[in-house]
Protein backbone atom coordinates (compact mmCIF):
# COMPACT_ATOMS: atom_id res chain seq x y z
CA UNK A 1 0.00 0.00 0.00
CA UNK A 2 1.22 3.49 -0.89
CA UNK A 3 0.06 6.62 0.90
CA UNK A 4 0.43 10.01 -0.78
CA UNK A 5 0.01 13.30 1.05
CA UNK A 6 -0.45 16.40 -1.11
CA UNK A 7 0.43 19.93 -0.15
CA UNK A 8 -2.00 22.36 -1.85
CA UNK A 9 -0.60 25.88 -2.28
CA UNK A 10 2.24 25.88 -4.80
CA UNK A 11 1.75 22.17 -5.41
CA UNK A 12 -1.73 21.48 -6.80
CA UNK A 13 -3.34 23.40 -9.64
CA UNK A 14 -5.95 24.57 -7.11
CA UNK A 15 -3.23 26.14 -5.01
CA UNK A 16 -2.48 29.77 -4.34
CA UNK A 17 -0.11 30.03 -6.20
CA UNK A 18 -1.15 27.23 -8.53
CA UNK A 19 1.18 24.25 -8.72
CA UNK A 20 1.82 21.82 -11.55
CA UNK A 21 -0.03 18.80 -10.17
CA UNK A 22 -3.56 18.46 -11.47
CA UNK A 23 -6.61 17.35 -9.54
CA UNK A 24 -6.82 14.59 -12.12
CA UNK A 25 -3.44 13.35 -10.91
CA UNK A 26 -4.89 12.97 -7.40
CA UNK A 27 -8.04 11.34 -8.75
CA UNK A 28 -5.95 8.79 -10.65
CA UNK A 29 -3.91 8.01 -7.53
CA UNK A 30 -7.12 7.38 -5.61
CA UNK A 31 -8.48 5.22 -8.41
CA UNK A 32 -5.20 3.32 -8.40
CA UNK A 33 -5.89 2.19 -4.85
CA UNK A 34 -3.49 4.52 -3.07
CA UNK A 35 -4.31 6.16 0.22
CA UNK A 36 -4.46 9.88 -0.63
CA UNK A 37 -5.10 13.10 1.23
CA UNK A 38 -3.93 16.64 1.80
CA UNK A 39 -1.58 18.18 4.30
CA UNK A 40 -1.75 21.93 4.02
CA UNK A 41 -1.83 25.22 5.91
CA UNK A 42 -5.34 25.74 4.61
CA UNK A 43 -8.08 25.24 7.20
CA UNK A 44 -9.02 21.58 7.42
CA UNK A 45 -12.64 22.45 6.64
CA UNK A 46 -11.48 24.25 3.47
CA UNK A 47 -9.39 21.25 2.43
CA UNK A 48 -12.38 18.95 2.87
CA UNK A 49 -14.60 21.36 0.94
CA UNK A 50 -12.09 21.43 -1.93
CA UNK A 51 -12.00 17.63 -2.21
CA UNK A 52 -15.78 17.42 -1.98
CA UNK A 53 -16.08 19.97 -4.78
CA UNK A 54 -13.96 17.72 -6.95
CA UNK A 55 -15.76 14.56 -5.92
CA UNK A 56 -12.64 12.93 -4.48
CA UNK A 57 -13.17 10.96 -1.30
CA UNK A 58 -9.78 11.53 0.33
CA UNK A 59 -8.56 9.44 3.22
CA UNK A 60 -7.30 12.40 5.26
CA UNK A 61 -7.10 16.19 5.32
CA UNK A 62 -4.78 17.58 7.96
CA UNK A 63 -2.75 20.62 8.94
CA UNK A 64 0.86 21.02 7.92
CA UNK A 65 2.40 19.68 11.10
CA UNK A 66 0.25 16.55 11.33
CA UNK A 67 2.03 14.13 9.01
CA UNK A 68 3.11 12.08 12.01
CA UNK A 69 -0.55 11.60 12.95
CA UNK A 70 -1.31 10.46 9.41
CA UNK A 71 1.44 7.90 9.60
CA UNK A 72 0.13 6.51 12.86
CA UNK A 73 -3.45 6.34 11.54
CA UNK A 74 -2.75 4.51 8.28
CA UNK A 75 -0.72 1.38 7.69
CA UNK A 76 1.20 1.63 4.42
CA UNK A 77 4.38 0.24 2.94
CA UNK A 78 5.60 3.63 1.89
CA UNK A 79 4.53 7.17 2.73
CA UNK A 80 5.06 10.08 0.35
CA UNK A 81 4.51 13.78 0.88
CA UNK A 82 4.55 16.02 -2.20
CA UNK A 83 5.15 19.71 -1.62
CA UNK A 84 6.92 22.85 -2.78
CA UNK A 85 8.68 24.15 0.31
CA UNK A 86 11.95 23.05 1.88
CA UNK A 87 11.01 24.31 5.34
CA UNK A 88 7.30 23.54 5.43
CA UNK A 89 7.13 20.36 3.33
CA UNK A 90 10.44 18.58 2.85
CA UNK A 91 11.86 18.90 6.35
CA UNK A 92 8.69 18.00 8.30
CA UNK A 93 7.93 15.16 5.88
CA UNK A 94 11.33 13.61 6.42
CA UNK A 95 11.06 14.13 10.18
CA UNK A 96 7.74 12.27 10.14
CA UNK A 97 9.26 9.36 8.24
CA UNK A 98 7.79 10.23 4.85
CA UNK A 99 9.62 10.17 1.58
CA UNK A 100 9.51 13.60 0.02
CA UNK A 101 8.89 14.50 -3.62
CA UNK A 102 8.88 17.89 -5.30
CA UNK A 103 5.87 18.26 -7.64
CA UNK A 104 7.95 17.73 -10.78
CA UNK A 105 9.43 14.57 -9.27
CA UNK A 106 5.94 13.29 -8.56
CA UNK A 107 5.03 13.82 -12.21
CA UNK A 108 8.12 12.00 -13.44
CA UNK A 109 7.83 9.06 -11.06
CA UNK A 110 6.40 5.85 -12.53
CA UNK A 111 3.61 5.18 -10.01
CA UNK A 112 2.28 2.01 -11.58
CA UNK B 1 -14.18 67.07 9.40
CA UNK B 2 -15.77 64.09 7.72
CA UNK B 3 -15.11 61.10 5.52
CA UNK B 4 -17.11 61.35 2.31
CA UNK B 5 -15.60 58.80 -0.08
CA UNK B 6 -14.13 55.32 -0.05
CA UNK B 7 -12.13 53.61 -2.78
CA UNK B 8 -10.62 50.14 -2.71
CA UNK B 9 -8.51 48.36 -5.30
CA UNK B 10 -8.96 44.69 -6.05
CA UNK B 11 -6.81 42.40 -3.89
CA UNK B 12 -4.10 39.97 -4.97
CA UNK B 13 -1.94 37.57 -3.05
CA UNK B 14 1.15 38.73 -4.94
CA UNK B 15 2.02 41.10 -7.79
CA UNK B 16 1.52 39.46 -11.19
CA UNK B 17 3.99 41.76 -12.93
CA UNK B 18 1.42 43.78 -14.86
CA UNK B 19 1.49 47.58 -14.73
CA UNK B 20 -2.19 47.87 -13.74
CA UNK B 21 -1.71 45.58 -10.75
CA UNK B 22 1.51 47.17 -9.54
CA UNK B 23 1.25 49.01 -6.26
CA UNK B 24 1.17 52.26 -8.21
CA UNK B 25 -1.54 50.97 -10.52
CA UNK B 26 -3.81 49.77 -7.75
CA UNK B 27 -3.27 53.01 -5.84
CA UNK B 28 -4.51 55.07 -8.78
CA UNK B 29 -7.56 52.82 -8.95
CA UNK B 30 -8.33 53.24 -5.24
CA UNK B 31 -7.87 57.02 -5.34
CA UNK B 32 -10.12 57.45 -8.38
CA UNK B 33 -12.76 55.23 -6.85
CA UNK B 34 -12.75 57.30 -3.64
CA UNK B 35 -13.20 60.51 -5.61
CA UNK B 36 -15.99 58.96 -7.67
CA UNK B 37 -17.66 57.52 -4.57
CA UNK B 38 -17.79 60.97 -3.02
CA UNK B 39 -19.02 62.58 -6.23
CA UNK B 40 -16.21 65.12 -5.91
CA UNK B 41 -14.48 67.11 -8.62
CA UNK B 42 -10.79 66.05 -8.64
CA UNK B 43 -9.77 69.65 -9.26
CA UNK B 44 -11.39 70.66 -5.95
CA UNK B 45 -9.11 68.37 -3.94
CA UNK B 46 -6.24 70.27 -2.34
CA UNK B 47 -4.59 67.69 -0.06
CA UNK B 48 -2.93 64.28 -0.28
CA UNK B 49 -1.77 62.28 2.73
CA UNK B 50 -0.26 58.85 2.23
CA UNK B 51 2.25 56.31 3.47
CA UNK B 52 5.26 56.05 1.14
CA UNK B 53 6.15 52.59 2.45
CA UNK B 54 4.17 49.80 0.82
CA UNK B 55 6.10 46.70 1.81
CA UNK B 56 4.53 43.77 3.61
CA UNK B 57 8.06 42.55 4.25
CA UNK B 58 8.80 41.92 0.57
CA UNK B 59 11.64 43.83 -1.10
CA UNK B 60 12.87 43.87 -4.69
CA UNK B 61 15.56 41.16 -4.74
CA UNK B 62 19.10 42.40 -5.19
CA UNK B 63 20.35 41.67 -8.69
CA UNK B 64 16.92 40.89 -10.11
CA UNK B 65 16.29 42.87 -13.33
CA UNK B 66 13.96 45.78 -12.80
CA UNK B 67 10.43 45.45 -14.25
CA UNK B 68 10.87 48.14 -16.87
CA UNK B 69 7.60 47.41 -18.69
CA UNK B 70 5.65 48.23 -15.53
CA UNK B 71 7.94 51.12 -14.58
CA UNK B 72 7.66 52.77 -17.97
CA UNK B 73 3.91 52.30 -18.20
CA UNK B 74 3.57 55.30 -15.90
CA UNK B 75 5.15 58.70 -15.47
CA UNK B 76 8.10 57.85 -13.25
CA UNK B 77 10.20 59.62 -10.64
CA UNK B 78 13.97 59.39 -10.07
CA UNK B 79 13.48 56.10 -8.19
CA UNK B 80 12.61 53.38 -10.74
CA UNK B 81 10.95 51.27 -8.03
CA UNK B 82 8.62 54.13 -7.10
CA UNK B 83 5.19 52.65 -7.84
CA UNK B 84 6.57 49.10 -7.61
CA UNK B 85 7.95 48.62 -4.09
CA UNK B 86 7.20 52.04 -2.68
CA UNK B 87 5.08 55.03 -3.48
CA UNK B 88 5.80 58.74 -3.34
CA UNK B 89 3.38 61.63 -3.50
CA UNK B 90 5.33 62.83 -6.54
CA UNK B 91 4.57 59.55 -8.33
CA UNK B 92 0.86 59.83 -7.55
CA UNK B 93 0.64 63.42 -8.70
CA UNK B 94 2.63 62.67 -11.86
CA UNK B 95 0.08 60.02 -12.74
CA UNK B 96 -3.12 61.76 -11.65
CA UNK B 97 -3.04 64.96 -13.62
CA UNK B 98 -6.69 65.51 -12.77
CA UNK B 99 -5.53 66.41 -9.25
CA UNK B 100 -4.65 69.90 -10.41
CA UNK B 101 -5.42 71.70 -7.14
CA UNK B 102 -3.15 69.87 -4.69
CA UNK B 103 -1.37 72.36 -2.44
CA UNK B 104 -0.68 70.15 0.56
CA UNK B 105 1.01 66.76 0.71
CA UNK B 106 2.26 64.95 3.78
CA UNK B 107 3.30 61.43 4.67
CA UNK B 108 1.54 59.53 7.42
CA UNK B 109 4.06 56.80 7.87
CA UNK B 110 3.28 53.30 9.10
CA UNK B 111 -0.27 52.57 8.21
CA UNK B 112 -3.65 54.02 7.33
CA UNK B 113 -4.38 54.79 10.97
CA UNK B 114 -1.54 57.29 11.07
CA UNK B 115 -2.39 58.70 7.65
CA UNK B 116 -5.98 59.30 8.80
CA UNK B 117 -4.76 61.17 11.88
CA UNK B 118 -2.44 63.32 9.76
CA UNK B 119 -5.20 64.11 7.26
CA UNK B 120 -7.78 64.84 9.96
CA UNK B 121 -5.37 67.18 11.72
CA UNK B 122 -4.42 68.87 8.44
CA UNK B 123 -8.04 69.66 7.68
CA UNK B 124 -8.64 70.73 11.28
CA UNK B 125 -5.67 73.07 11.06
CA UNK B 126 -6.86 74.51 7.75
CA UNK B 127 -3.88 73.22 5.77
CA UNK B 128 -6.25 71.53 3.32
CA UNK B 129 -10.01 71.52 2.96
CA UNK B 130 -10.47 68.35 0.89
CA UNK B 131 -7.88 65.66 1.30
CA UNK B 132 -7.23 62.23 -0.17
CA UNK B 133 -5.81 59.66 2.24
CA UNK B 134 -4.02 56.66 0.77
CA UNK B 135 -2.46 53.44 2.00
CA UNK B 136 -1.19 50.73 -0.34
CA UNK B 137 0.60 47.44 0.08
CA UNK B 138 2.70 45.41 -2.32
CA UNK B 139 3.61 41.76 -2.00
CA UNK B 140 6.06 39.94 -4.24
CA UNK B 141 6.71 36.29 -4.95
CA UNK B 142 8.67 34.31 -2.40
CA UNK B 143 8.85 34.58 1.35
CA UNK B 144 8.51 37.89 3.15
CA UNK B 145 10.71 39.27 5.94
CA UNK B 146 13.64 37.54 4.20
CA UNK B 147 14.88 40.53 2.21
CA UNK B 148 15.67 44.15 2.99
CA UNK B 149 17.58 44.72 6.21
CA UNK B 150 17.02 41.11 7.25
CA UNK B 151 19.17 39.92 4.34
CA UNK B 152 22.14 42.06 5.36
CA UNK B 153 25.15 41.24 7.48
CA UNK B 154 24.42 44.03 9.94
CA UNK B 155 21.16 45.42 11.28
CA UNK B 156 20.95 48.81 12.96
CA UNK B 157 19.21 49.67 16.22
CA UNK B 158 17.23 47.33 18.46
CA UNK B 159 16.37 45.19 15.43
CA UNK B 160 19.92 43.86 15.78
CA UNK B 161 18.76 42.07 18.90
CA UNK B 162 15.22 41.17 17.84
CA UNK B 163 16.00 40.00 14.31
CA UNK B 164 19.35 38.43 15.06
CA UNK B 165 17.73 35.64 17.02
CA UNK B 166 15.11 35.07 14.39
CA UNK B 167 11.85 35.37 16.29
CA UNK B 168 8.78 35.62 14.08
CA UNK B 169 6.94 38.93 14.01
CA UNK B 170 4.17 37.67 16.31
CA UNK B 171 6.61 36.63 19.03
CA UNK B 172 6.14 39.72 21.21
CA UNK B 173 2.37 39.45 21.11
CA UNK B 174 2.61 35.72 21.84
CA UNK B 175 4.67 36.46 24.95
CA UNK B 176 2.11 39.02 26.12
CA UNK B 177 -0.76 36.64 25.43
CA UNK B 178 0.95 33.81 27.33
CA UNK B 179 1.28 36.08 30.34
CA UNK B 180 -2.34 37.20 29.90
CA UNK B 181 -3.51 33.57 30.01
CA UNK B 182 -1.39 32.88 33.08
CA UNK B 183 -2.52 36.02 34.91
CA UNK B 184 -6.22 35.61 34.24
CA UNK B 185 -6.52 31.82 33.97
CA UNK B 186 -7.50 31.82 30.29
CA UNK B 187 -6.48 29.61 27.39
CA UNK B 188 -5.68 29.95 23.71
CA UNK B 189 -8.72 27.94 22.59
CA UNK B 190 -10.93 30.70 24.04
CA UNK B 191 -9.83 32.79 21.03
CA UNK B 192 -11.64 30.47 18.61
CA UNK B 193 -14.98 32.35 18.59
CA UNK B 194 -13.17 35.60 17.82
CA UNK B 195 -11.29 34.04 14.91
CA UNK B 196 -14.42 32.34 13.58
CA UNK B 197 -16.42 35.57 13.88
CA UNK B 198 -13.70 37.64 12.21
CA UNK B 199 -13.45 35.38 9.20
CA UNK B 200 -17.25 35.21 8.91
CA UNK B 201 -17.41 39.00 8.89
CA UNK B 202 -14.52 39.17 6.43
CA UNK B 203 -16.29 36.87 4.02
CA UNK B 204 -19.08 39.46 3.98
CA UNK B 205 -16.59 42.17 2.99
CA UNK B 206 -16.56 42.10 -0.83
CA UNK B 207 -13.44 44.29 -0.95
CA UNK B 208 -11.44 41.76 1.07
CA UNK B 209 -8.98 39.11 -0.08
CA UNK B 210 -10.68 36.06 1.41
CA UNK B 211 -14.09 37.06 0.05
CA UNK B 212 -12.62 37.67 -3.40
CA UNK B 213 -10.29 34.70 -3.74
CA UNK B 214 -10.69 32.02 -1.11
CA UNK B 215 -14.04 32.04 0.69
CA UNK B 216 -12.85 29.82 3.53
CA UNK B 217 -14.27 29.94 7.02
CA UNK B 218 -12.12 29.11 10.03
CA UNK B 219 -13.98 26.78 12.36
CA UNK B 220 -12.96 26.13 15.98
CA UNK B 221 -11.67 22.74 14.78
CA UNK B 222 -9.54 24.43 12.11
CA UNK B 223 -8.20 26.86 14.68
CA UNK B 224 -7.35 24.16 17.17
CA UNK B 225 -5.53 22.14 14.49
CA UNK B 226 -3.38 24.99 13.16
CA UNK B 227 0.37 24.83 13.65
CA UNK B 228 2.14 27.13 16.06
CA UNK B 229 4.09 30.06 14.68
CA UNK B 230 5.29 31.24 18.10
CA UNK B 231 3.36 29.30 20.72
CA UNK B 232 0.75 30.35 21.85
CA UNK B 233 0.30 32.20 18.53
CA UNK B 234 -0.78 29.87 15.75
CA UNK B 235 -1.07 30.29 12.00
CA UNK B 236 -4.58 31.77 12.11
CA UNK B 237 -3.62 34.30 14.75
CA UNK B 238 -1.47 35.84 12.03
CA UNK B 239 -2.70 37.77 9.02
CA UNK B 240 -1.73 37.05 5.43
CA UNK B 241 0.17 39.64 3.36
CA UNK B 242 -1.59 40.72 0.19
CA UNK B 243 -1.52 43.46 -2.43
CA UNK B 244 -4.23 46.03 -1.87
CA UNK B 245 -4.83 49.75 -1.78
CA UNK B 246 -7.48 51.91 -0.13
CA UNK B 247 -8.20 55.59 -0.29
CA UNK B 248 -10.57 57.88 1.54
CA UNK B 249 -11.68 61.39 0.78
CA UNK B 250 -11.95 63.68 3.78
CA UNK B 251 -13.30 67.20 3.79
CA UNK B 252 -14.68 69.82 6.13
CA UNK B 253 -18.09 69.29 7.69
CA UNK B 254 -19.42 72.19 5.68
CA UNK B 255 -18.19 70.88 2.31
CA UNK B 256 -19.25 67.34 3.18
CA UNK B 257 -22.88 68.41 3.17
CA UNK B 258 -22.72 69.05 -0.58
CA UNK B 259 -21.21 65.70 -1.60
CA UNK B 260 -22.86 62.44 -2.59
CA UNK B 261 -22.45 60.24 0.49
CA UNK B 262 -23.64 60.69 4.03
CA UNK B 263 -20.73 62.32 5.91
CA UNK B 264 -19.10 60.32 8.68
CA UNK B 265 -17.51 62.71 11.12
CA UNK B 266 -14.23 62.18 12.94
CA UNK B 267 -14.83 63.33 16.49
CA UNK B 268 -11.25 62.78 17.62
CA UNK B 269 -7.96 61.15 16.89
CA UNK B 270 -5.44 59.96 19.44
CA UNK B 271 -1.95 58.54 19.33
CA UNK B 272 0.15 56.25 21.50
CA UNK B 273 3.91 56.65 21.19
CA UNK B 274 4.77 55.06 24.53
CA UNK B 275 8.27 53.63 24.73
CA UNK B 276 8.33 50.32 26.55
CA UNK B 277 11.18 49.63 28.95
CA UNK B 278 12.35 46.62 26.95
CA UNK B 279 12.23 45.33 23.41
CA UNK B 280 8.79 43.82 23.96
CA UNK B 281 6.23 45.61 26.13
CA UNK B 282 5.19 43.63 29.18
CA UNK B 283 1.53 42.84 29.78
CA UNK B 284 1.48 45.47 32.53
CA UNK B 285 2.81 48.08 30.11
CA UNK B 286 0.24 47.03 27.49
CA UNK B 287 -2.65 47.38 29.90
CA UNK B 288 -1.40 50.69 31.24
CA UNK B 289 -1.05 52.07 27.72
CA UNK B 290 -4.36 50.86 26.31
CA UNK B 291 -6.12 52.42 29.29
CA UNK B 292 -4.24 55.68 28.71
CA UNK B 293 -5.11 55.60 24.99
CA UNK B 294 -8.77 55.03 25.82
CA UNK B 295 -8.80 58.05 28.12
CA UNK B 296 -7.36 60.17 25.31
CA UNK B 297 -9.84 58.79 22.79
CA UNK B 298 -12.88 59.42 24.98
CA UNK B 299 -11.81 62.76 26.39
CA UNK B 300 -11.02 64.24 22.99
CA UNK B 301 -14.25 62.98 21.46
CA UNK B 302 -16.37 63.97 24.44
CA UNK B 303 -17.83 60.50 24.74
CA UNK B 304 -17.69 57.50 27.06
CA UNK B 305 -17.43 53.78 26.41
CA UNK B 306 -21.21 53.63 26.68
CA UNK B 307 -21.52 55.70 23.51
CA UNK B 308 -19.77 53.14 21.30
CA UNK B 309 -22.13 51.36 18.91
CA UNK B 310 -19.37 48.90 17.99
CA UNK B 311 -15.60 48.62 17.90
CA UNK B 312 -13.15 47.98 15.08
CA UNK B 313 -9.79 47.91 16.78
CA UNK B 314 -6.86 46.29 15.01
CA UNK B 315 -6.37 42.54 14.96
CA UNK B 316 -3.31 41.69 12.94
CA UNK B 317 -2.19 39.79 15.34
CA UNK B 318 -5.45 38.41 16.63
CA UNK B 319 -3.99 37.81 20.07
CA UNK B 320 -3.82 41.52 20.88
CA UNK B 321 -7.35 42.51 19.93
CA UNK B 322 -8.51 41.87 23.50
CA UNK B 323 -5.85 44.26 24.83
CA UNK B 324 -7.35 47.04 22.71
CA UNK B 325 -10.96 46.45 23.71
CA UNK B 326 -10.24 45.85 27.39
CA UNK B 327 -8.35 49.15 27.48
CA UNK B 328 -11.37 50.80 25.89
CA UNK B 329 -13.69 49.21 28.42
CA UNK B 330 -15.87 48.21 25.49
CA UNK B 331 -19.23 47.04 26.88
CA UNK B 332 -17.84 47.45 30.37
CA UNK B 333 -14.98 45.00 29.88
CA UNK B 334 -12.24 44.99 32.47
CA UNK B 335 -8.76 43.56 32.01
CA UNK B 336 -8.86 39.79 31.74
CA UNK B 337 -12.51 39.60 30.68
CA UNK B 338 -12.42 39.74 26.89
CA UNK B 339 -11.91 36.05 26.23
CA UNK B 340 -15.01 35.24 28.29
CA UNK B 341 -16.79 37.98 26.35
CA UNK B 342 -15.80 36.19 23.12
CA UNK B 343 -17.81 33.19 24.26
CA UNK B 344 -21.01 35.32 24.10
CA UNK B 345 -22.75 36.73 21.01
CA UNK B 346 -20.16 39.00 19.37
CA UNK B 347 -21.71 38.78 15.91
CA UNK B 348 -22.89 41.64 13.73
CA UNK B 349 -26.49 40.74 14.54
CA UNK B 350 -26.04 40.86 18.29
CA UNK B 351 -25.90 43.73 20.79
CA UNK B 352 -22.11 43.58 21.19
CA UNK B 353 -20.45 43.45 17.74
CA UNK B 354 -16.74 42.73 17.88
CA UNK B 355 -14.64 43.65 14.83
CA UNK B 356 -17.53 43.76 12.35
CA UNK B 357 -15.03 44.47 9.58
CA UNK B 358 -13.45 41.08 10.13
CA UNK B 359 -10.16 42.93 10.27
CA UNK B 360 -6.95 41.50 8.88
CA UNK B 361 -7.96 38.01 9.99
CA UNK B 362 -11.11 38.23 7.91
CA UNK B 363 -9.83 40.18 4.91
CA UNK B 364 -6.01 40.00 4.65
CA UNK B 365 -3.22 42.28 5.80
CA UNK B 366 -4.05 45.91 5.13
CA UNK B 367 -4.64 47.58 8.50
CA UNK B 368 -7.52 49.54 6.97
CA UNK B 369 -10.58 47.28 6.81
CA UNK B 370 -11.55 48.55 10.26
CA UNK B 371 -11.70 52.16 9.07
CA UNK B 372 -13.63 51.39 5.90
CA UNK B 373 -16.07 49.35 7.94
CA UNK B 374 -16.68 52.13 10.46
CA UNK B 375 -17.49 54.53 7.63
CA UNK B 376 -19.66 52.05 5.75
CA UNK B 377 -21.52 50.91 8.88
CA UNK B 378 -22.39 54.46 9.88
CA UNK B 379 -23.43 55.24 6.32
CA UNK B 380 -25.55 52.06 6.33
CA UNK B 381 -23.52 50.85 3.32
CA UNK B 382 -21.96 47.73 4.84
CA UNK B 383 -24.26 45.39 2.91
CA UNK B 384 -24.37 41.86 4.29
CA UNK B 385 -21.97 42.96 7.00
CA UNK B 386 -24.27 45.70 8.30
CA UNK B 387 -24.67 45.54 12.06
CA UNK B 388 -28.27 44.90 12.98
CA UNK B 389 -28.19 44.47 16.75
CA UNK B 390 -27.14 48.07 17.38
CA UNK B 391 -27.78 51.41 15.73
CA UNK B 392 -24.46 52.40 14.09
CA UNK B 393 -23.84 55.91 15.38
CA UNK B 394 -20.42 56.05 17.06
CA UNK B 395 -17.49 53.73 16.44
CA UNK B 396 -13.82 53.48 17.24
CA UNK B 397 -11.02 52.04 15.13
CA UNK B 398 -7.26 52.12 15.10
CA UNK B 399 -3.97 50.42 15.63
CA UNK B 400 -1.74 48.77 14.88
CA UNK B 401 -0.18 47.90 18.20
CA UNK B 402 -1.73 48.23 21.64
CA UNK B 403 1.46 50.11 22.57
CA UNK B 404 2.14 52.35 19.60
CA UNK B 405 -0.67 53.28 17.29
CA UNK B 406 -3.21 55.79 16.08
CA UNK B 407 -6.92 55.72 16.81
CA UNK B 408 -10.02 57.58 15.74
CA UNK B 409 -13.67 58.04 16.69
CA UNK B 410 -16.23 58.05 13.88
CA UNK B 411 -19.73 59.47 14.27
CA UNK B 412 -22.97 59.90 12.38
CA UNK B 413 -23.24 63.40 13.76
CA UNK B 414 -20.64 66.16 14.08
CA UNK B 415 -21.00 66.59 17.86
Amino acid sequence: MILISFDIDGTLEEGDPPGILTIEFVREAKKGGFLVGSCSDRPISAQRAMWKRHGIDVDFAVSKHMLGDVKSRFAADVYYHIGDREDLDKRPAEQAGFEFLWPHEALEKPWG
Amino acid sequence: MAAVGIGHSPTFRRWDGTPENSVGGISLKALRRAIQDAGANPADIDGLVMDPSTTTGAFWPQGKPLPWDAINAYNRTDDPLDGITGLSADWILANMLELSGIGFTMYGVGCMSNAICVAAQAIGDGRAHTCLVLKSWHNLEGRYYQGGANAGNAIPGSSAIRSLWGTPACFGTAVQFAEYCRKYGKSHDMMAPFIENSRKNGLKFPEGYWAQHRPEEITPEDYAAARWIAKPANLFDNDMPIMVSAAYLFTTAERARHLKQKPVYILNHATSRTRPRGLTPTLDEVEEDTARTARKIYEGAGITANDLSFENMYDGFALFHQFHIEGLGYRGLKFGEALDFYQTDISISGPNPVSPSGGNIGCGRSRFWMHTDCIQQIQQRAGERQVTGVKPEVAVSGGPMPVGGNYMVWSATPD
